[in-house]
């Protein structure tokens, strides 16, 4: 082999495993010589090649692209679909707002009842004193007559502090919530599930909810706590 | 010196979501198209704008990508295709780049004396002695690999390797001690 031939070979790839070359450079030490420096400079060339990348490169990369999916994927929606899904979300949240303070807070309240039993279960009846100091917190007064009341607790009606009377009637169990009436406002009158019924009515600053399983107790139960209870304004 | 070099594994492409192959690919080979890219360009920021820009693109046909062990010269081609786009949107920059920017990839403090120089002349080859080279070096491809990228057949490529190393010598030793004429 000539030596321009093997030089030509040898520059375009350094590193070739051409037969003929190898067995060219074995035969010749003037050639295995400039085979060795070549390859030499061309272990500087790669060495020069191999400049610095940026540490944060591949981070950068993996975040563009994970920001720009997700802007894609926001853009992909068009107009309409963006304009239904603000319709249907001013809907749900009038809706909501329409519901919140009655809806939800009745929803609550059955919560609520469904724990009766075990309230009631607790222990003895509640005195007369213990109701008022707790009613007065809502400027209310109870005068005796109400009946015997189980349980005087506060509780939480879709956040709404309120307290929760259990009264005993001749048919059972019924439920009293007092709360202020300014955030109590838009409670139906009447209102009832497949198990209970029940109505609400202001008494001066105070809103009422009676709830019990049966209508008549819950309509006597009402009838005695606008006699005996009062709340001043 | 030769790091960097991880081919991404044939990892069964059913087990991965998209995501985590894309993951992989930018961990595995980001920094070479990024080498590449600076060679190719010879300004880091620009290099950098169009490696973006290229894996954005990688991101995007994904799904095209069938063999892990091709993903190497697919990502050069697209970066490839990239740059060039950047051509046709800012011809008024090319001027602007090739005047300023010729040194870039040997303007890196770092290294040794011969590191330096010998970037500044590969920096200094033109683009189609150069882009073969560094396809060859940094890249690993083989003669038809680079034939197939530039479009050209094989034995250009070959001659074109040959005088990219010709010059580099020439100018590192500064005459042409090697006996290998320029015309060649």
């Amino acid at each position: 082999m000539d030596d321009i031939t093997f030089r030509r070979t040898i520059y375009a790839d350094p590193f070739t495993q051409d037969p003929e070359i190898i067995e060219a450079a074995k035969n010749d030490p003037k050639k295995q010589a400039f085979w060795e420096e070549v390859r030499a400079m061309e272990t500087a060339i790669h060495s020069a090649m191999d400049i610095p990348v940026p540490d944060d490169l591949a981070d950068k990369l993996i975040l563009r692209q994970t920001m720009k999916t997700h802007q894609q994927n926001k853009r992909k929606s068009p107009w309409y679909i963006a304009l239904a899904a603000s319709l249907l979300l001013t809907s749900a949240l009038t809706v909501g707002i329409l519901t919140s303070s009655s809806g939800s807070l009745i929803g609550d309240v059955y919560a609520h009842i469904e724990h009766m039993d075990y309230e009631s279960n607790k222990g003895a009846k509640v005195d007369l004193l213990s109701i008022n100091n707790k009613l007065a917190s809502y400027n209310g007064q109870l005068q005796d007559g109400m009946g015997e009341i189980l349980s005087a607790n506060y509780c939480y009606l879709n956040s709404i502090k309120s307290l929760h009377l259990i009264v005993k009637g001749e048919n059972g169990l019924a439920s009293l919530f007092v709360l202020p009436s300014q955030v109590a406002k838009d409670v139906d009158e009447q209102f009832a599930n497949d198990k209970y019924t029940g109505k609400a009515f202001l008494l001066e600053s105070a809103k009422i909810i009676i709830v019990g399983e049966d209508g008549q107790q819950v309509d006597d139960l009402a009838q005695r706590a606008k006699q005996l209870l009062n709340f001043s304004v | 010196m030769f790091g960097n070099k991880i081919d991404v594994s044939p990892v069964s492409t059913d087990m991965m979501t998209k995501q985590k192959r894309y993951e992989a690919l930018v961990k595995a080979l980001h920094a070479d198209v990024f080498r590449y890219a600076v060679w190719l360009i010879k300004d880091r920021a620009i290099a950098e704008d169009v490696v973006q820009e290229t894996f954005l693109r990688a991101w995007k046909s994904l799904d095209s990508l069938q063999d892990e062990s091709a993903a190497k010269s697919w990502l050069i081609t697209i970066l490839r295709r990239e740059n060039a786009r950047r051509f046709e949107r800012k011809q008024f920059d090319l001027v602007d780049i090739d005047d300023v920017s010729v040194s870039d990839p040997g303007a890196s403090s770092d290294g040794h004396a011969e590191n330096r120089q010998l970037r500044k002349a590969i920096a200094s080859l033109s683009d189609e002695y150069r882009e073969p080279i560094v396809m060859q070096v940094l890249m690993g491809f083989n003669g038809d690999e680079i034939a197939k990228q530039l479009n050209l057949n094989k034995n250009t490529v070959m001659t074109r390797l040959f005088r990219a190393r010709s010059q580099i010598k020439e100018i590192m030793t500064g005459d042409q001690a090697v006996g290998v004429q320029k015309n060649g």
